[in-house]
């Protein structure tokens, strides 16, 4: 590997040049172009159409890296037996122990990929306001308006109208989701209806247990903490059926905690809040106010049940937004 | 304490061997002593953390509700007693080096008694707190604190204890009468534990000064 | 021999040899009535007893405990009683007690035959040896833990098992295996291998190295005691609130941590001391064989990153049994001060896992090519850097939690960086492979297969790490075949590598090589089988640990499972293949089988009970393989110095 530039050394390596270069060239095209515009988690959101480009890109650039390796192993392998006829004695040495140049380039390419990767992956969580991920309760990558729009909620002024931030909580339990739509008088519904080319903010938070709010088409995925309001983004841009998932283990029924949502236009997602507001006006007087985070009472530890009379937010400081405190 | 090497089932060693062996147990006393000090400096460093992490959190305003104390004369005494047992271990120690067995002797008692009063007041604390374990995150991390301060001076005592009882069997080879003896390697392998012994308590007493001024003071 | 002697060699002479110890005690009686597996097994069911009764005793004052039928406290000191009376009932008590009157370590009794592996044995290789019974017991319960799970899997809607015992499944496999692979090279090649490659003829701490062992098995059957306390439902992370909510079960889980953290301590500490105080004379840091490098740095994560364990599991304990509030987020506590303490001990754990492996394929692969370890220097600064790096990085576990989000691209940042030192260990194992003559013994076959799984696995980590990607595969399939690839698919791999090849040396007998590479063959095929689709059916949306998917995604869940009684089978293999070479059919192997330059290769087999007839002197570097005229290694002290020149010709 050192000075000794001998025929089959150069030969070797422009060999497995080769294969590496065409394996990775065809190999990138058709993940690219084949595969890459079906990976998880879709197209659905403005989340999901970033998250895959980045998954995509993240593969592409691994896709060589596995090839090379895989090539050279199996080159090595195969070329280099013991058992193949006319294979070279090993030759010790020096030379066969270092070799500067490789190593600095093997250690500045290495470097080189991973601070790209790094660089790349929190330009894209902070364009993407979090990238759909829980940010917890003090977001700092917010898209425009979800402040206010938060504030508002918690301040039961909140009120939805089409190209505004739609402020959405999700409620985890053992075993359910049910989701609360502030901007219609609070209401609460085991169904998860969203419209679509909307901004919306969930609120997860849980009343027993830590759940996991995992909307996998909408590439949206948040802890629900007891006593604690996890919040992520995303922008819905088309139409059609998710599926939501419990993604951390939280018991006997982890595996049947889901149920399904769906986005839809603005018009069939204001009749469809508007009705459910008022058929479901009865039961909302009974939930305490919109909160961020409800403690439930000794005896419903794990039962969903809510304290009896008026119950304020449990913590000041759990409030959304420091940047911008609810009075 | 390294253990001593079985000369009836070993091979017939050369003086340089039993040298090199020599040296190579005190140094493992020696770095051992220190890699336990690290661990246990990550061990402490976890219930800082969790002190720290739990205040700063104050989850539902239940960090410290009605100003919630542990008494404080008990953790003054028990912290005064951490430092008065550390400090005779590392006097001892350092008239142990000199040859003087019996300061050694006489400044470890002390210590062990101090230890064990400190433990006993660290235990009796207990019946005294003004609040029950789970009242607060405060009184949790106190129990915890409570619990690795009883494990710290249950190892500290320990550890001086059976340096002393070691020294009464070995009053011949330390010295004493007859210094000359003191290169004797099982002396000098005892003051090499000694030594990490020492420095062991010291580190209680430093960790402790920021230990008691968090859980008493803060 | 040329140690230096500062003092006259006289002084030396006259040390007055210890004074006699309690060597008339009985229990230094040799024979079935001193302390061995059985006295044990007494002193930990009597513990038990005791300590369960002394917690309902000292809780009957308190009718919320005593008439809620799950006394905690009953529990907790019922384990801790029985693990401190196995410890009494196996001796490992008889030398701290004796030290308090002042007496130093007696000599242990002269046990020969198969009861020394029975007994609190003091020799390194013994303990080896126990570890390896001990790991292999933790790995085929484990491994048969996931079968029930595969089997489970098989269909989304019809169960073989209830929820309830399906959760146990899970959480019990998932510690299993994770407190096994621990210590799954530390513990039995680690201890066995460390003193013979350094030249030393002990560890620095046996009794320490001792009750690694023994307590490592108290913590397996702690944890293990979970069944039939009913279970624990959290999975091996033991999050709470889950934590607080669940039965008693949740106390052997944290008890046994708390335990196997001790032994793991305990290990990590005896061989990070020997390491660094018995190599040698001559035997340089630069001259460290690689796999102690390794072990090197695995020990500093043991020793360090453990006590965080210990620490979690204690607190877990308090909350549990006197009602503490640590993880209560009601009271005061946080549910995320478990998950960062979990965490900050559980990513260097993962390194813990990893680095012994590497260790192991750089030891092996120069063997079997016959060339040197490519880039020595590189290596020794990945391991070490990886060590660094691990307690870094512990945070990327919660990028979805709800934590302060500002942290997440200074987490995302040193969690890729770790993959460049990682990425030295390919530099290395690719180099050396270099127009080398490569010999296909099965542990080179081993080998090169960590280095194709390792590389899944490294790749997939630096898919989770990135913040976007992981809002899909952050808990679900894709992270649990991410971690199978590098721990099962890397450590594994490596364990078993490193059993074809040192069992000679441990035994005197040779595996079989035709049943091993049948082994090897269906391990690789049907580990890649089994786990490959979990990377597919994770990105299509399966959460870990459910018992109810998604019925479109059954086809390639069947695969797996399917894919895993084959790996099951394979193991079976395994199994058939160390009974059948090491008691039904014994090869003799020779002195040197694979022709390794290794230190450990150059003493008698079998082993002496000092390991060297001399200390040697190292005279080079480790891997002088086909340079005629290099120096041998090592001056064994016997005269009869050996080149290295005359080891390299081919016996493939």
């Amino acid at each position: 590997m050192a000075a000794e530039n001998s025929k089959g050394e150069v030969n070797d390596l422009r060999r497995m040049t080769m294969i590496w270069v065409v394996l990775s060239v065809v190999a990138d095209l058709l993940f690219w172009f084949l595969v890459g515009p079906h990976v998880p988690p879709g197209r659905m959101t403005e989340t999901a159409v970033n998250n895959q480009r980045t998954f995509n890109v993240l593969l592409v650039i691994a896709l060589p890296v596995l090839i090379g390796v895989w090539v050279y192993l199996g080159y090595a392998a195969t070329m280099w037996s013991a058992k193949r006829e006319g294979v070279a004695e090993s030759v010790g040495g020096e030379g066969a122990r270092t070799n500067r140049k490789v190593q600095v380039w093997w250690i500045a390419l290495t470097s080189v990929i991973v601070i790209f990767l790094a660089g790349y992956g929190t330009f894209a969580v902070i364009a993407e306001h979090g990238s759909g991920g829980g940010e917890g309760p003090n977001p700092v990558w917010s898209p425009s308006g979800a402040t206010q729009a938060e504030t508002a909620a918690l301040s039961g002024s909140s009120s939805w109208t089409p190209g505004h931030v739609l402020v959405v909580q999700v409620i985890g339990q053992q075993w359910k989701f049910t989701y609360r739509y502030p901007s219609f008088g609070g209401f609460e519904s085991d169904k998860l209806v969203l419209p679509v080319n909307t901004e919306i903010a969930f609120n997860v938070t849980s009343l027993d247990v830590i759940h996991s709010f995992w909307a996998y088409q909408l590439s949206v995925k948040a802890d629900a903490n007891p006593q604690l309001n996890n919040v992520a983004y995303t922008e819905t841009k088309h139409t059609g059926n998710f599926t939501v998932r419990c993604s951390e283990l939280c018991g006997l029924w982890h595996g049947s905690m889901y149920n399904f949502g769906k986005v839809v236009s603005s018009t069939d997602f204001m009749n469809w809040a508007s009705t459910t507001q008022s058929a479901n006006a009865a039961n909302t007087a009974n939930l305490p106010p919109f909160a961020w985070t409800y403690v439930p009472d000794a005896n419903g530890a794990s039962g969903g049940w809510y304290p009896d009379g008026t119950v304020t937010p449990y913590s000041t400081v759990e409030t959304y937004g420091s940047k911008t405190p609810a009075s | 304490m390294t253990e001593t090497f079985d000369k009836s089932r070993g091979p017939s060693e050369t003086p340089e061997e039993r040298e090199f062996e020599l040296r190579a147990q005190i140094g493992s006393i020696w770095s051992g002593g220190r890699l336990f000090i690290g661990m246990y400096t990550f061990l402490l460093a976890s219930l800082v953390f969790s002190y720290f992490y739990l205040r700063s959190s104050n989850n539902g305003m239940e960090w410290r509700p009605h100003n919630q104390h542990a008494p404080l004369y008990y953790g003054w005494s028990i912290y005064l007693l951490t430092v008065a047992a550390a400090l005779l271990a590392i006097y001892g120690q350092r008239r142990l080096r000199k040859g003087d067995v019996a300061d050694f002797q006489v400044a470890g008692w002390t210590g062990v008694v101090c230890g064990l009063v400190a433990l006993f007041l660290q235990i009796w604390e207990f019946q005294k707190l003004s609040f029950y374990p789970g009242a607060s995150g405060y009184s949790s991390t106190f129990i915890g604190f409570a619990v690795m301060n009883i494990m710290s001076l249950v190892i500290g005592t320990y550890w001086l204890e059976t340096t002393l009882a070691r020294s009464l069997r070995l009053r011949r080879e330390l010295g004493g009468d007859k210094p000359e003896l003191s290169m004797a390697a099982t002396a000098q392998e005892f003051r090499a534990g000694v030594a990490s012994m020492a420095y062991f308590w010291g580190f209680l007493a430093i960790g402790g000064a920021l230990l008691t001024a968090m859980f008493y003071v803060m | 021999m040329t140690i230096s002697a500062e003092r006259p060699t006289d002084v030396v002479a006259s040390i007055s040899a210890p004074p006699p110890s309690a060597a008339s005690s009985w229990t230094q009686r040799p024979g079935w009535l001193s302390q061995h597996l059985g006295t044990a097994i007494v002193g930990a069911v009597l513990g038990y007893v005791l300590g369960h009764w002394f917690g309902n005793f000292v809780s009957s004052s308190y009718p919320y405990i005593a008439n809620s039928g799950q006394n905690a406290i009953a529990d907790a000191l019922g384990l801790s009683v029985g693990v401190l009376g196995w410890l009494l009932g196996i001796g490992a008590l008889n030398y701290p007690l004796a030290k308090m009157i002042g007496r130093e370590g007696g000599e242990e009794p002269a046990v020969e035959g198969w009861s020394k592996y029975f007994r609190y044995s003091l020799d390194h290789k013994t303990v080896g040896m126990q570890y390896i019974v001990g790991v292999l017991l933790f790995m085929f319960t484990g491994g048969l833990l996931a079968m029930a799970i595969r089997t489970e899997l098989l269909n989304p809607t019809t169960h073989v098992f209830s929820p309830d015992t399906y959760i146990k499944i899970v959480s019990e496999h998932g510690t299993i295996m994770m407190m096994m692979a621990t210590s799954i090279i530390v513990g039995p090649l680690g201890n066995y291998l460390v003193p013979l490659m350094i030249g030393a003829r002990r560890m620095a701490f046996p009794r320490i190295e001792a009750f690694s062992f023994w307590i490592f098995v108290a913590g397996y059957m702690v944890i293990f005691s979970a069944l039939p306390f009913g279970g624990f439902p959290t999975g091996w992370t033991g999050y709470a609130p889950l934590q607080t909510q669940a039965g008693p079960g949740m106390v052997s889980y944290l008890l046994g941590f708390a335990v196997i953290g001790l032994g793991m301590m305990a290990a990590g500490f005896n061989i990070a001391v020997t390491i660094i105080n018995y190599r040698a004379p001559g035997m340089t840091w630069s001259r460290l064989p690689i796999f102690v490098w390794s072990i090197l740095a695995t020990a500093a994560l043991l020793t360090l990153a453990t006590p965080v364990l210990f620490a979690g599991g204690l607190f877990g304990l308090l909350d549990k049994t006197i009602q503490t509030s640590f993880y209560v987020t009601e009271h005061g506590g946080s549910s995320y001060l478990w998950q960062n303490l979990f965490w900050f001990f559980g990513h260097p754990e993962v390194y813990i896992m990893a680095l012994p492996g590497f260790g192991i394929v750089g030891e092996i692969m120069p063997v079997f090519t016959r060339k040197p370890l490519f880039a020595y220097k590189v290596a020794a600064a990945g391991m070490i850097g990886v060590a660094l790096l691990s307690f870094f990085v512990w945070q990327h576990h919660l990028f979805q939690s709800g934590i302060n989000p500002d942290m997440r691209p200074l987490f995302m940042l040193t969690t890729e960086l770790i993959s460049i030192p990682t990425g030295f260990i390919f530099l290395v194992g690719m180099g050396t492979l270099y127009k080398a003559k490569i010999r296909y013994e099965v542990p080179m076959l081993f080998c090169m297969a960590l280095f194709f799984n390792f590389l899944i696995g490294g790749v997939t980590g630096v898919f989770l790490s990135d913040v976007p990607v992981n809002v899909t595969v952050h808990g679900g399939f894709f992270v649990l075949s991410h971690f199978h690839y590098t721990i099962m698919g890397g450590l594994l791999f490596a364990f078993m590598a490193g059993l074809y090849f040192w069992l000679p040396k441990m035994t005197g007998r040779m595996m079989n090589s035709r049943i091993g590479k049948w082994h090897f063959w269906t391990m690789f095929i049907f580990f890649n089988l089994t786990f490959f689709p979990m990377f597919v059916i994770g990105l299509l949306g399966q959460p870990r640990r459910v018992f109810t998917y998604a019925s479109n995604l059954q086809g390639l869940n069947d695969f797996s499972s399917v894919s895993a009684f084959l790996l099951g089978i394979s193991f079976l293999i395994f199994f058939a293949n160390l009974m059948w070479s090491m008691f039904i059919s014994p090869v003799k192997a020779p002195a040197n089988p694979w022709d390794s330059l290794g230190l450990e290769w150059q003493t008698a087999n079998p082993v002496p009970p000092y390991n060297f007839e001399r200390i040697p002197v190292i005279m080079t570097d480790p891997y002088r393989y086909s340079e005629p005229g290099a120096p041998a290694f090592a001056d064994m002290g016997d005269g009869l110095t050996q080149s290295s020149s005359t080891t390299s010709s081919d016996q493939a």
